[in-house]
């Protein structure tokens, strides 16, 4: 057998050839089968029934301020006087001086109602999505206020650094059609 | 009984115990005549951008692989640089990036569970199959990382063949780790490490932007570090390209003036090299014959040296690493537990389940990693042996593995801009 170089290199490259076009094609297959079944989900957001206000939404997110804000459902929440999640526990005087709130940020605002309602709105500029006014009115409220991914500001990162961080799994990757999972519908 | 029963519900509710207790306070009913607010919540149009991404991406592969093979020119080049750089880098801020896309597809791929995105997908497999047919053209400056690189780069100081091949083994090792993290749905390394997200961004994690910043002050005076020395798409493309059925070649009727492989910024241009060492055909079998027990040798010890740290590559597992908590927990018990500690008891987690989990995790890892080691071995073991064999060339050739398509060789070839400028 009278082999020169460059045929047998050639003959080496063919079947690199044969053998990469095999590769990309037996991959894209078992990719293309997985995606038949079920297309993948695009963005992050909190499950706030598994969520535990352990407040390293607001350190571990890549932004410097977190994407992650609080949202408050005002058809779940009771307009309490004495908010759980407005007050901190064993304040002195209840009144609305900053060393009684809980809010790190000042990011919760109160309105007077009627009597003995109040309307809590939160600014999401000022909120950094710590969860202690979430936490407080999870133990003592109704739960309406409650930690979301705002998606106008999630960069949608392949693999959210909080989910990796997250003690109860609450972030997942969901659908385009429950960006958002809202306690008032 | 009524009442009882209300005064029972009232002390379950204030219990913490039960998470789900909602309305402890009922619904109030204002006389004031005041209306609910109102909100709308922002819903991003991901599959618009995700399109404009892909076509993107491929009308600007398709554009660096006709300038580069067609019209032998470097400004298209250029000029997709500068638009992937707008575009992929600063305004869609990189994710998710073709780089990272190895590790859903290496995910996808062994766990049935995972459901990954189409539009991954295409980022992931696009780049390989236009490597295949036209050369490394994705690399050439549609890849932002890339092209940053290239924009910044003014001087080219080389390194040494040898430096340059031991340092290539780098991102084949950080490739492989990537995967076997992915696999065993610990963590994504590539996105964890990844040095111009934050510069991109203009923000976030500052080791990662110092590295970004060390990387790019380096690629103003050597060609492409991060591409050459950590990118692990990169090499995935490079065995693509190594066989892709079309790729740049050096102008025909070369006159030897040594130009384009002085302004290669990857090395890719091997110039003209003439073997004097005559070798016996004994010598020569010989010779053979100690590679091939050489490369397995180094692929057994590879795989046996993981093997053995397999089980530390586990601690990088959430489920390792909470079960490690447990145990130093349960050893000694602290007033105020771990708040992972607390949740995994509170969500119900029994220690004996979590075990199992782990064990199966920790075995998972060993495998894995034992495969992973006796890549790595292999391919150490080819560096090696690549750097002692020394091929006779007779004119300047073009490393179709490592060239990355950016055209600079056109545009300093005299060869070149002859025929450009006669057409």
């Amino acid at each position: 057998m009278a082999t020169n170089p460059i045929s047998r290199k050639q003959f080496l490259r063919q079947c690199g050839s044969i053998a990469a076009g095999a590769a990309i094609i037996s991959v894209s297959g078992i990719a293309v089968k997985q995606m038949l079944k079920k297309d993948g989900d695009n963005f992050w957001q909190i499950d706030p029934s598994k969520c535990t206000f352990c407040g390293r939404c607001a350190t571990s997110c890549v932004l410097t301020v977190s994407a992650v804000k609080c949202i408050h459902a005002n058809k779940v929440c009771g307009y309490c006087d004495l908010c759980g999640g407005y007050y901190r526990a064993n304040v002195k005087d209840l009144n609305t001086a900053a060393e009684n709130l809980k809010c790190p940020t000042g990011a919760i605002f109160r309105k007077y109602i009627e009597d003995p309602y109040f309307e809590y709105t939160i600014d999401e500029d000022l909120c950094n999505g710590c969860g202690k006014c979430a936490k407080g009115c999870n133990s003592f409220g109704n739960g309406s206020l409650y930690l979301q991914v705002k998606q106008e500001l999630c960069k949608n990162c392949n693999e959210c650094k909080i989910s990796k961080v997250c003690p109860s799994d609450a972030i997942q990757r969901v659908s385009a059609d429950k960006v958002y999972m809202l306690k008032d519908g | 009984m009524k009442r009882i029963l209300k005064i029972l519900g009232i002390f379950a509710s204030v219990s913490p115990l039960v998470a789900e207790a909602q309305n402890r306070f009922p619904k109030p009913d204002f006389e004031s005549g005041y209306i609910y607010p109102e909100f709308s919540y922002f819903v991003p149009d991901e599959m618009l951008w995700n399109t404009v991404d892909v076509v993107l991406l491929t009308i600007m592969m398709s554009v660096v692989a006709w300038a580069v093979l067609h019209r032998r020119k470097r400004a298209p080049v250029f000029i997709v640089s500068i638009i992937s750089v707008l575009y992929f880098g600063f305004f869609r801020s990189g994710c998710v990036c073709s780089i990272g896309a190895i590790q859903n597809v290496a995910l996808a791929l062994t766990d049935s569970s995972y459901s990954m995105p189409v539009f991954v997908f295409l980022v992931f497999i696009l780049p390989i199959i236009f490597t295949f047919l036209f050369g490394r053209v994705f690399c050439a400056g549609v890849c932002p990382f890339g092209a940053l690189q290239e924009l910044v780069n003014i001087r080219d100081f080389r390194l040494s063949k040898a430096v340059s091949s031991v340092l290539g083994i780098i991102p084949w090792i950080y490739l492989i780790f990537a995967i076997l993290y992915a696999v065993t749905r610990s963590r994504f390394l590539i996105c964890q490490f990844d040095p111009f997200i934050g510069i991109f961004r203009m923000g976030g994690d500052f080791g990662m932007i110092i590295l970004g910043g060390l990387l790019l002050v380096a690629s103003v005076f050597t060609g492409r570090p991060f591409c050459r020395f950590l990118c692990p798409y990169g090499v995935l493309l490079s065995l693509f390209s190594r066989i892709s059925l079309l790729h740049p070649s050096v102008t025909p009727k070369c006159i030897n003036c040594d130009l384009c492989r002085n302004a290669c910024p990857v090395d890719a241009i091997r110039p003209p090299y003439e073997n004097k060492i005559k070798e016996s055909r004994a010598a020569g079998v010989n010779r053979l014959l100690v590679y091939f027990v050489f490369l397995p040798l180094m692929g057994l010890s590879g795989a046996l040296l993981l093997h053995v740290a397999g089980d530390s590559f586990s601690h990088a597992n959430k489920n390792v690493r909470l079960h490690e908590l447990i145990m130093q927990n349960e050893a000694n018990p602290q007033d105020v537990q771990p708040v992972d500690v607390e949740v995994f008891f509170s969500q119900g987690g029994t220690i004996d389940e979590l075990a199992s989990r782990v064990s199966e995790i920790r075995r998972q890892f060993i495998s894995y990693s034992t495969i992973a080691g006796a890549l790595i071995g292999l391919i150490i073991g080819a560096t090696l042996i690549n750097l002692s064999l020394k091929r006779t060339r007779k004119t300047y050739e073009i490393d179709s593995a490592s060239c990355i398509n950016c055209g600079r060789c056109f545009d300093y070839c005299p060869k070149n801009q002859l025929i450009n400028k006669t057409e």
